[in-house]
């Protein structure tokens, strides 16, 4: 039997990634436990830059500390790691400096919302037209286990052996009340469904926060698993074109399982045109 | 042709006009060819009767440092006035409201305070502002026409520099200024018999070149401007404040954006940001601030990302004293924060060199993708000197990134170890240029990586960088010395070089056989400079604004033997005269 030449593998292998989104991943093998929810993230994000045609050498995906941190290795991108819940305010100022570039900032659950929580207020009344994953899987994994700000009341984790004493954030409500200007939550296991809306909040002019329901396959197996969220994940059917900020907070208070976009506000200038605006 | 050198205090109430007189005073000696340096001390409160005072010296000569005592003191306000006069000098000259509004007994009118020797002038400030406006808002410009009657200095120039001042405001509020001032003139004139030798009859100052009047935090903003910066973000703090103000009405004009944040911690990594994005960025920020920066200072080093930071250092610790100046983040700047982190600290010695350290700075950064920190302190940012007008930058600081080239391209690693430690960098949207970067130990392609081997090399690559960095800052200023060996050589950074080379000077004068060393470059430091100069020297002196000694503890661990340190805190400028009697006693 011929043997196939590795020359020949190599070359068709080059032209599949070429076609496809394929060409988006780096070479880097991710880090991840096996299982984790973040890969289904992953691909949804190549996809939607597939679909959205961008040029890599203009996408920069800025991430602070966490799992969710290694994000950019796995990208083929300008991949910016930085600091403990900081990766709003280094994206912001990419963006600002660079309008010319798609930038895409991330951070887990307690990255973006326990010591980087500050910073999501300001960057949501800006409305800098960067694009935020919040990878939630309401604990943090790269520690080890310990109760972050999405962490349930009473669930029992590696810093609150007994039960967390701690309600848990909303991060849906939290984005609308701070005036995010587009709104929406994915499923790590729904990738079709992240690719659009990722897709959605890249197009979105002004400052998109997404909220990805994913589980961590090793420091929870009570809580947020995947039979749980498979089980419970459903599709919210709001119509982002209404733009209607009563139906989206009443979803947000009522649906934690619902998934969709909540709310879109298009008519609303980033922080850009904003400077544009006043500056005519 | 004979010599003015003066200090000149205004003292009074917040909102009687005493800033406004300083600077009026000011501004005209600067138009009249004089030396120039002043600064304003006011209470830290928005509101309320606090002590303004307004503090000049003029001299037909160079000026290095304000001035510790006071030849002539204007008193708009009777009782802050009286604890002023503890630095008017022996002999000196006051001028007093001899009919305030409200008649005070001896012991609360600043007459009655005033030493005996010195030379009273009274001149019925509230009574002659009421006659040539009807009411006595017009004090501050009696006062000033008084002590120009006084001192023989030209008033009709004077009333221009009035007029130039209040230039934007209604006609009724100009004549009021101008009346009041000569109201004052005349009154002086016809009423006091001078008996102070105080005079500028004669006095007659080469046409000089145009001067900008100008002070460090002005300056700051023109030099980066000038410097090509394109991205500024801050957070309001005194006494930084004012170069994000003047940012955000000249930063747009320049093609740049500026970002007001929510802290200090957001403003340096926005700075970060953009500096990844290949674009000039700055913030500036006082103590509080600088310590929440620090958490990023580390990841612009460890990631290669250029940023700038200027610090105008206030009282500290903490909160401490926010319209005080002092010179106390040294240990913070140059040796804060976590790891083995080489940065490059400049500090400005004068006004006009905070100009400099902001082209260099902004250049070092973006050649050397490193952090930056640019120690101001309140009496730089907010003291007033006339300079020359500084000359613009050439193109070779306005670009110094190190771009990859094509082949360098090929398999590119963004941080290759090169004889120079310097990596060349692919700015975002460079086909072909991309990495990974990040905070954790990394391999020449930015990739992270734990092993032994691979931390030292990166290690060494990020100090190696430093090493060249010497070879473009500005040699240090190091007086000549009149043999091998002098007696006392003075070492200074910051605000207190002025009034340390000054001291030197006066020190030779009386036969002190001194000299001086400052450098504004402070990390890397010149160290075999600053050891060549310690070698030539019997006792080593080392005057500066802080209580420990920081830069005198530095200095030591280079030279290798105990200096002298002469240490304030008063949250006033460093006084070449208090060095000058350091020198004696030494």
């Amino acid at each position: 039997m011929e043997t196939i030449k590795s020359d020949y593998l190599d070359e068709k292998l080059t032209q599949v990634r070429d076609m496809d989104f394929l060409r988006y991943r780096s070479g880097d093998l991710p880090t991840w436990c096996p299982g984790c929810g973040y890969f289904g993230i992953m691909d949804a994000f190549y996809k939607s830059c597939r679909e959205l045609e961008l040029k890599s050498e203009n996408i920069c995906t800025v991430s602070g500390i966490g799992c969710s941190g290694r994000t950019p290795i796995f990208i083929n991108s300008y991949g910016f790691h930085t600091l403990h819940g900081r990766s709003i305010p280094v994206a912001s100022g990419l963006k600002l400096a660079r309008e010319d570039l798609s930038v895409f900032a991330v951070a887990g659950d307690g990255d973006a919302l326990g010591i980087g929580g500050g910073h999501l207020p300001h960057v949501a009344r800006k409305n800098i037209d960067i694009t935020f994953i919040l990878f939630d899987n309401s604990i943090y994994g790269l520690t080890k286990g310990q109760s972050s700000s999405t962490t349930p009341y009473e669930m029992k984790t590696n810093s609150h052996p007994v039960g967390n004493p701690d309600g848990p954030l909303n991060p849906i409500r939290l984005a609308l009340s701070y005036g995010a200007s587009f709104v929406a939550r994915g499923f790590a296991g729904d990738p079709g469904g992240m690719k659009d809306i990722i897709k959605q909040g890249t197009l979105h002019n002004g400052f998109s926060f997404i909220q990805i329901l994913t589980p961590c396959v090793t420091f929870d197996k009570t809580n947020r698993t995947w039979k749980n969220l498979k089980e419970n994940v459903y599709n919210l059917g709001l119509d982002p074109e209404e733009n209607n900020m009563e139906n989206a907070m009443r979803a947000a208070e009522n649906e934690p399982f619902g998934v969709g976009i909540f709310f879109q506000d298009k008519n609303r200038l980033s922080y850009h045109d904003t400077l544009r605006h006043l500056n005519r | 042709m004979k010599d003015i050198d003066l200090v000149i205090e205004i003292c009074g109430s917040a909102g009687e006009g005493t800033i406004s007189a300083g600077e009026i005073l000011s501004r005209f000696m600067s138009g009249q060819g004089f030396e120039i340096m002043s600064f304003d001390s006011y209470p830290a409160e928005i509101r309320g009767f606090g002590k303004c005072v307004a503090h000049t010296r003029l001299s037909s000569n160079c000026i290095y440092s304000p001035g510790k005592l006071v030849d002539v003191l204007i008193s708009l306000n009777d009782g802050h006035s009286i604890s002023q006069l503890s630095t008017l000098k022996k002999g000196g000259i006051l001028v007093y409201d001899s009919a305030p509004l409200k008649p005070h007994g001896e012991d609360k009118s600043v007459l009655g305070w005033a030493e005996p020797g010195t030379v009273t002038y009274g001149v019925p400030l509230t009574m002659l502002a009421n006659r040539a406006a009807g009411n006595s808002r017009g004090r501050n410009m009696v006062a000033l026409g008084a002590v120009v009657a006084l001192f023989h200095m030209d008033g009709q120039s004077f009333t221009q520099s009035i007029q130039a001042r209040y230039a934007k405001k209604k006609q009724v509020i100009i004549d009021a200024n101008v009346n009041s001032f000569l109201e004052g003139f005349n009154w002086t004139k016809k009423h006091i018999e001078k008996t102070d030798s105080i005079s500028f009859d004669g006095v007659i100052m080469p046409a000089g070149r145009e001067k900008l009047i100008i002070n460090g935090n002005q300056l700051v903003v023109r030099a980066a401007l000038d410097a090509n910066l394109k991205f500024y973000a801050g957070y309001p703090i005194t006494p930084a404040t004012k170069i994000m103000e003047i940012l955000s009405k000249e930063l747009p004009k320049n093609g740049g954006t500026l970002l007001q944040t929510e802290d200090e911690i957001a403003a340096i990594g926005a700075v970060i940001g953009a500096g990844f994005g290949g674009v000039r960025a700055m913030t500036a920020t006082s103590g509080p601030g600088f310590a929440l920066m620090t958490e990023f200072t580390g990841l612009s080093v460890m990631a290669e990302v250029p940023a700038v930071i200027i610090n105008s250092q206030r009282g500290g610790p903490s909160t401490g004293i926010p319209t005080k100046t002092e010179q106390s983040d040294f240990n913070a700047a140059v040796l804060g924060g976590t790891g083995d982190c080489p940065r490059i600290v400049l500090a400005p010695i004068d006004t006009f060199s905070c100009y400099q350290a902001t082209v260099l700075g902004l250049y070092l950064a973006e050649k050397y993708q490193t952090l930056v920190v640019i120690l101001l302190d309140f009496f730089l940012s907010n003291s007033i000197r006339n300079i020359d007008i500084p000359v613009k930058p050439s193109q070779v600081f306005l670009d110094s990134n190190i771009a990859p080239t094509k082949a360098e391209l090929e398999n590119y690693q963004r941080y290759k170890v090169t004889p120079n430690g310097i990596s060349p960098r692919a700015i975002p949207g460079t086909p072909g240029g991309i990495f990974f970067s990040t905070g954790l130990e990394h391999d020449e392609f930015g990739k992270p990586d734990y092993s032994d081997k691979g931390h030292l090399k990166m290690t060494q690559k990020r100090f190696d960088k430093h090493s060249f960095v010497l070879e473009e800052a500005p040699a240090p200023q190091i007086s000549d010395f009149t043999g091998d060996m002098a007696d006392i050589g003075v070492i200074s950074w910051g605000s207190s070089a002025g009034a340390a080379q000054e001291a030197v000077m006066l020190a030779r004068k009386d036969g002190i056989d001194a000299v001086s060393f400052s450098s504004m470059i402070l990390s890397p430091f010149p160290e075999k400079a600053l050891v060549a100069f310690a070698d030539k020297c019997k006792k080593i002196l080392v005057p500066e604004l802080n209580y420990s000694g920081q830069f005198a503890n530095f200095a030591v661990h280079i030279i290798k033997r105990p200096v002298e340190r002469l240490n304030y805190i008063t949250g006033r400028p460093m006084a070449s005269e208090d060095i000058l009697e350091k020198m004696r006693q030494m």
